[in-house]
């Protein structure tokens, strides 16, 4: 039985909403803070927030950045 | 005929194209002899970059966008941090925040850091730091 056009409508808009929402998720997943560090012959390695070494390249970005002062468009703001 | 015509056409054009191309100047990339050009360099090609500084090989800041003491302490604390992390000297780090995303780059006996915009093109600023760093290094900055 060939379905409704409304029903082919729902299912079509339902699907473009999922792949949205999937998208948002992987996005979110991606944005996450991370540390990671290169090596010469294409090593690398990442470093988890809570471990010691990613505590320590945390806090040492966070001065880093502390230093190079706000985002520029808040600094442009008026 | 008209292919006649084609050929006669596109040799014009070729001829008008090579005049034009023999007054037209070179244009050769920025050549950077020093560590403040660099700096400026990099803050003119890169408008998601907050700020950088570029060291010696012995940890000396040769160049800075602020103050050279407080990015020099900075800097030497991150890369500290990313050398004791894996044991060994980084070729480059990438720290991204909640607040920005710093960057350590080694090239050619010398180092970069820089901080940028959150959710920037890696890549993009690892190419730039890195070229820049090349260039440098090749004009004999840090060496004297």
């Amino acid at each position: 039985m060939t379905a409704k056009p409304h029903r082919l409508l729902l299912d079509r808009v339902s699907s473009y909403a999922d792949e949205a929402a999937a998208y948002i998720r992987r996005r979110r997943h991606l944005r996450k803070p991370f540390a990671r560090t290169y090596y010469p012959g294409g090593r690398s390695a990442a470093f988890a927030a809570d471990s010691e070494e990613g505590r320590a390249l945390f806090l040492a970005a966070s001065r880093l950045i502390e230093v190079a002062g706000p985002p520029r468009r808040v600094r442009s703001a008026k | 005929m008209p292919q006649t015509m084609t050929t006669v056409s596109q040799e014009l054009c070729s001829r008008v194209t090579l005049a034009i191309l023999a007054d037209v100047s070179p244009v050769a990339a920025p050549t950077l002899s020093d560590a403040g050009r660099a700096v400026s360099y990099l803050e003119e090609i890169s408008p998601e970059m907050r700020g950088c500084a570029i060291f010696s090989l012995e940890g000396e800041v040769l160049a800075a966008s602020g103050d050279d003491d407080r990015w020099g302490e900075a800097g030497r604390d991150l890369l500290a941090a990313a050398d004791a992390a894996g044991g060994e000297p980084v070729a480059h780090a990438h720290v991204a925040t909640g607040d920005g995303e710093a960057f350590c780059v080694r090239e050619s006996g010398l180092t970069a850091v820089a901080v940028t915009e959150r959710f920037t093109l890696a890549s993009l600023m690892l190419f730039d730091m890195r070229i820049t760093l090349r260039q440098l290094a090749a004009a004999g900055a840090g060496s004297e």
